[in-house]
């Protein structure tokens, strides 16, 4: 029956390679380059599947320098037929948008369109190392017109459809996508294969497909630099100096317990929890190091440019968001963004209109004017009970058409990290990942020779949380989605008005050809630590004492107090059989950012600490006062953790939650 | 895909150091010469396909290389004779070389050079750096190469060697299959070229198996230990090189210290071991570390960073621990057969010229399409008449004189020096153990040992000095954790019927990365060896320095492993 399946790639620098050059620009000449892990896992999907249809072809596509080839190379080794490359200077600066735009017209040029003869499927890798966007899919997907399921960790073919996996916040959600599809994939599924010898030997002789802008018939003006609707306008290194360690004092093991609780509260005396004071603390740096890191074209208009001030918005007012729903509750990163919201329309002198979509959920909608939001359109509809992300793309569609907002954000949750995108595709949009601070600023655009405002200055970290990086664009609706725990959710003002109107789209039967088979939300394992707040995490002496009983305990009794925790374990511990793979932290097992990381007898190996140098604060408890994780840490506990730790979960249970919010989704 | 595909080629090199590249370029050069020969009319014989296949279990060429490095260029002039020597990436000429004498708290200088140790000339490079280099040689001159594969065992026929195979992937701990399985492929080679280096785990089967030692020395190895530094500008000249006697290694420990001084403000600084030593707490990472803590090394260091790790045994038996090098279908090359040019304790250069030797006699094999012992011969006939053996001959008896202590060496080799190598012995030939046997059980070094002679010197400061979890992190050593372990103890009962007591487990102390650990059950107090098999930096001294034998290396996935880059 001639199945293609077609797998996107990416090549990037290593990681930890990385250097920034002296012009503010990444230098990536000097790192070695990798297929981006996660397309890997995307490669050996297509390989799962042609290992059940014999006669699949496959292909595996990037767009990218020449350099490329030696990926792609290692690509056809692991067994894939086609090595396709789209390699044209004029792609140069593309942003997401012209990726995805760009990529698509190549697969409709090779043949992949939505009413292909032949069936095909679409694998890419969940996001890339050196982006971090997770919006190419996405982009891709709305470019061909075809239904799309991301943040997928397994997938079953069953003849003309998939089933498959889609991890979601706390829990997971089996799909079942019609083929022809694009499907991406997490570094939780199945490790890609090695190359054999025979393959490499093959892939060595064999000859890249190289594809140029004139040959896929694009119009440069709409890909590459021209084409792209957002820009980065700086980027500035993080510095992160955790300042020394605190060793908390006493002489029982009640004394101290008792010391970190009095020493967490008093630094979180004012009240704000320790994620927005992360926030902040990036935001300062920013602030302190923008000033000698503008490049000349960015400086603000009032240092004295000669450009003529231009309102880029073209008449677009108000700014939109999206109430994520799980059933009738919103999710805490919808609520968050709603600050943001709030301060921006306060600027710019406009309102937040913010989006419901479900079924007969339009009782939400006072809780969201309480939180700042001017304004609801609520959508009700049984077949929306469950996010789908084709009917929500098309309600989003047809409220921009109609609203005109210039800003548009969303919580960076799996489903609003692949949403914004296919809508940013659809409407024309640029759209910003992942944001930790979201501005009001002006641009001064050399090429155009005018000063333009008032954009959106969409912040984010990149480069594996190395830097820190500005995109602003002016295209309306200005699209963002922001880090979930970044933002603090307002104050509810019960007191707060605003209007409710109800909204009719047009949907299609075609939007809802993807069946939504099961939704779980509920403890998600291990998937869990990158989410979680606060990480309790044991050493190998906690599998040789109590089993991690004491670890658990101590997650558990967070966990009963609403806070979103979860358990991790050191290499030692997991080699040692005390824990699964699944939970090791470290440099080889996860890297982790929890607001509040608990080290339980963990000695802090040089690998473990890279693991986790992106935590909020650390806290170490380790009878070794010459242990490297107090090097490493905020506050430390010399002592035994089977003294200290039956303290620490009385205190818990007494309400102390290490200053961490208790998560109102769960 | 779980069958087995065949590959099949003239020539099969495996390993890509400079052994096997220089096998592989010296074989290309013939076989184009050969041909422009024919086409031109002045060889009367048939051109030659050029089918040589050269894999390498490193992620790339020179990731698994590691050596001091100081250099003899002369087997460069002979692998490459167009090449100008400022060509090769070499990091400096030999500007400066001394010797030092190492007691506590002090170093003398040695007002002369013992024989043979002289670098005039010589150039201190990164092997690693040579070796990606000379892989691109290679290819430019039409060898096939490949990084990233391993090979797990040699395949036989009847009358010798058939080829090698690489091993399968995507195996769980317990050997089943898992989702992204790749079965291996066998390669059939007309003649198997066996570059693995120092104490290659093929190489040990195939002299097992055809008894290819028979009536010679047991090989006998030194591990070295080494880290590459960056210093602060002027501390320690490029081209500078250092090395050391003494300090911290006890009279009867054969051993020295050096450092040379590299491009770009790096200083490589390392420590060499042989593996005869005796005491079974003796631990090399460790003695390292505190022979980085004598002022001497201390200044050098003190203001600068760690940049790389790592460890690499060296066989240094000489002339008589050489095995046969050929069999049916099958030569040994380079540190695989033991090709190191002592007391220099060179063995970049020996390793090239005996690729040339090997590539020489490969050619002439292919000419006549014969495979045969007999025909491959010609290869130990080409090495005793070249001046690899001229260099080797003399110090045939050397490293066997320093069996017993320094001072006694010295003694030996002052009178090999006036006898033409013949020196002491009875019959022209001392003899030596291997070191394995060397070790003597713990109950004689429970007091003064080395742990407890250093005992003071054994916090590492993470500044200066580094636990061994640390420095593998700097070796930049990967293993898949989902594999079967690649460091395998044949009978766990041994450990605990025999060598806890006998010898307080020693892996835990040899292995310079950590992989051996021994642990004790809190509960029931039982003792075990706990493998970590993820740390493992491919330097072999377990294989070679258990006094069981009950330690086996073999080779993780290809591509697994400590990546050196500047080593």
């Amino acid at each position: 029956m001639g199945l293609k399946i077609i797998c996107l790639m990416k090549q990037v620098p290593v990681p930890s390679q990385m250097r920034m050059g002296s012009d503010g620009l990444m230098d990536r000449t000097k790192a070695k380059s990798i297929i981006n892990v996660d397309c890997t896992f995307g490669l050996e999907q297509g390989l799962q599947i042609k290992n059940r249809v014999k006669d699949a072809e496959l292909f595996v596509v990037s767009m990218g320098p020449t350099s490329f080839e030696q990926s792609l190379k290692k690509a056809l080794a692991m067994g894939y037929d086609r090595a396709i490359l789209l390699s044209d200077r004029r792609l140069g600066g593309s942003d997401t948008y012209a990726t995805g735009l760009s990529l698509g017209t190549l697969l409709k040029k090779l043949g992949f369109s939505k009413d292909a003869k032949d069936p095909f499927i679409i694998f890419s890798g969940r996001q890339t190392s050196d982006g971090d966007t997770a919006h190419v899919p996405s982009q891709v997907a709305e470019t061909l017109g075809i239904p799309q399921a991301t943040f997928i960790e397994k997938v079953d073919y069953q003849d003309n459809h998939l089933v498959v996996r889609r991890i979601i916040e706390g829990g997971y959600q089996v799909l079942k996508v019609p083929v022809p599809c694009l499907v991406s994939i997490t570094p939780t599924s199945i490790p890609a294969r090695r190359p054999s010898l025979k393959g490499a030997i093959k892939a060595k002789k064999a000859k890249i497909e190289i594809w140029n802008l004139d040959q896929i018939e694009v119009n440069t003006g709409v890909v590459g630099i021209n084409g792209s609707p957002t820009i980065v306008a700086r980027v500035v290194d993080i510095e992160r100096n955790r300042p020394p360690v605190k060793i908390m004092e006493g002489h029982t093991a009640q004394e101290l317990a008792g010391r970190l609780v009095a020493t967490i509260e008093q630094s979180a005396e004012s009240q704000i929890p320790i994620a927005n004071e992360i926030a902040h603390k990036k935001a300062d740096l920013f602030k302190k190091e923008a000033a000698p890191a503008i490049p000349a074209e960015t400086k603000p208009a009032s240092t004295g440019s000669e450009f003529p001030r231009v309102d880029f918005r073209q008449g677009a007012r108000g700014i939109l968001t999206w109430v994520e729903l799980h059933g009738k509750t919103p999710a805490r990163s919808s609520l968050e963004i709603l600050n943001p919201a709030r301060q921006l329309a306060d600027q710019l002198g406009t309102k937040v209109t913010s989006v419901l979509i479900g079924d007969n959920i339009s009782s939400v909608a006072q809780e969201i004017i309480a939180l700042g939001a001017d304004e609801i359109i609520a959508i009700n509809d049984p077949r929306l009970k469950e996010y789908s992300i084709l009917p929500v793309t098309s309600i989003f569609a047809q409220i921009i058409e109609r609203q005109r907002p210039e800003i548009a954000l969303f919580g960076a949750t799996t489903s609003g990290r692949e949403l914004a995108p296919r809508i940013a595709s659809r409407v024309h949009a640029g759209v910003t990942a992942d944001c930790t601070s979201l501005k009001v600023g002006e641009f001064v655009h050399k090429i155009r020779k005018s000063v333009m405002y008032p954009c959106l200055e969409s912040i984010r970290p990149t480069y594996g949380e190395s830097k820190l990086a500005t995109i602003v664009g002016f295209c309306c609706p200005q699209m963002a989605t922001a880090r979930p725990g970044t933002f603090q959710t307002l104050k509810p003002d019960p007191a707060r008005t605003g209007t409710v109107t109800e909204f009719k789209p047009q949907l299609k039967d075609s939007d809802f050809v993807v069946e939504i088979m099961e939704t779980l939300r509920e403890e998600g394992g291990a998937q869990n630590l990158f989410a979680a707040d606060i990480i309790v995490s044991g050493g190998r002496c906690c599998g040789e004492l109590d089993d991690f009983k004491l670890v658990k305990e101590l997650t558990k009794a967070l966990q009963d107090k609403g806070i979103n925790a979860d358990w991790g374990a050191s290499r030692q511990a997991v080699d040692h059989g005390y824990a699964p793979y699944g939970r090791q932290v470290g440099q080889t097992g996860k890297t982790v950012r929890p607001k509040i990381y608990v080290a339980v007898a963990i000695s802090g190996a040089i690998q473990h600490i890279a693991g986790i140098k992106d935590a909020g604060k650390i806290i170490a408890i380790n009878q070794d006062s010459q242990a490297n994780i107090y090097r490493h840490c905020d506050y430390g506990i010399v002592r035994d953790y089977l003294d200290v730790l039956p303290e620490l979960i009385q205190k818990v249970r007494n309400g102390f939650t290490f200053g961490v919010t208790p998560s109102p989704a769960k | 895909m779980s069958e087995r595909e065949i590959i099949e080629t003239d020539v099969l090199v495996i390993g890509g150091g400079p052994g096997g590249l220089a096998t592989a370029i010296h074989l290309a050069d013939l076989i184009q010469d050969h041909n422009e020969g024919v086409e031109k009319g002045t060889i009367s014989e048939k051109p030659l396909p050029l089918n040589v296949l050269l894999i390498d279990k490193g992620a790339s060429f020179g990731s698994h290389s590691i050596s001091g490095a100081v250099i003899n260029p002369i087997a460069f002039k002979e692998l490459l004779p167009d090449t100008p020597i400022h060509d090769i990436p070499f990091e400096s000429e030999v500007k400066q070389d001394e010797l030092r004498f190492l007691v506590p708290g002090f170093a003398f200088k040695a007002p002369f050079h013992p024989p043979y140790m002289s670098n005039q000339g010589n150039y201190v490079a990164s092997l690693g750096k040579v070796v990606r280099w000379l892989a691109n040689i290679a290819e430019q001159k039409g060898v096939q190469i490949f990084s990233g594969f391993a090979a797990t065992e040699l395949l036989y026929n009847h009358q010798g060697v058939l080829g090698a195979c690489t091993g399968e992937t995507g195996l769980d701990k317990h050997f089943n299959r898992m989702a992204n399985y790749q079965a291996g492929n066998d390669i059939h080679a007309k003649i198997t070229v066996l570059a693995e280096g120092s104490r290659g785990h093929l190489t040990k089967g195939l002299i097992h198996k055809f008894d290819l030692a028979k009536d010679r020395n047991p090989q006998v190895y030194s591990i070295g230990v080494k880290e590459v530094w960056e210093v602060p500008e002027g501390t320690f000249e490029k081209g500078r090189v250092t090395h050391t006697m003494g300090y911290p290694l006890a009279l009867d420990q054969f051993g020295g210290g050096f450092i040379y001084g590299m491009a770009d403000n790096q200083v490589a600084v390392g420590l060499v071991i042989g593996l005869d030593y005796r005491d079974p707490t003796f631990d090399p990472h460790h003695a390292f570390q505190v022979y980085k803590q004598h002022p001497f090394v201390k200044k050098i260091l003190q203001k600068g960073k760690l940049l790389r790790y790592g460890a690499k045994t060296i066989p240094e038996g000489g002339l008589f621990s050489l095995p046969q090098l050929y069999h049916h279908g099958v030569m040994i090359v380079g540190d695989s057969a033991g090709f190191l040019s002592m007391p220099s304790l060179k063995g970049i250069h020996p390793a090239i010229q005996s690729g040339i030797l090997a590539a020489k006699t490969a050619f002439e094999a292919l000419k006549n399409a014969d495979y045969s012992e007999k025909q491959l011969a010609l290869y130990e006939e080409l090495f005793k008449q070249s001046t690899l053996y001229e260099d080797l001959y003399p110090v045939r008896n050397f490293r066997q004189g320093f069996h017993q202590n320094l001072m006694i060496g010295s003694i030996h080799f002052g009178a090999q020096l006036v006898t033409g190598g013949y020196g002491l012995s009875l019959n022209g030939k001392l003899s030596i153990e291997e070191d394995a046997k060397c070790l003597q059980p713990l109950a004689l070094y429970k007091n003064h040992g080395f742990m407890t002679k250093f005992k003071n010197k054994l916090t590492f400061d993470k500044q200066l000095t580094f636990d061994k979890v640390t420095d593998v992190f700097y070796s930049g050593t990967q293993h898949d954790e989902e594999q079967p372990c690649h460091c395998t103890i044949p009978d766990p009962s041994l450990c605990a019927d025999v060598c806890f007591e006998k010898f307080g487990a020693p892996c835990q102390y040899f292995c310079p990365a950590e992989v051996y650990e021994l642990v004790s059950d809190t509960k029931t107090g039982k003792k075990e060896i706990r493998i970590h098999p993820a740390n493992c930096v491919h330097c072999k001294t377990c294989d070679i320095k258990d006094p069981l034998r009950n330690l086996v290396w073999t080779p993780p996935y290809g591509g697994d492993g400590p990546e050196y880059e500047s080593m």
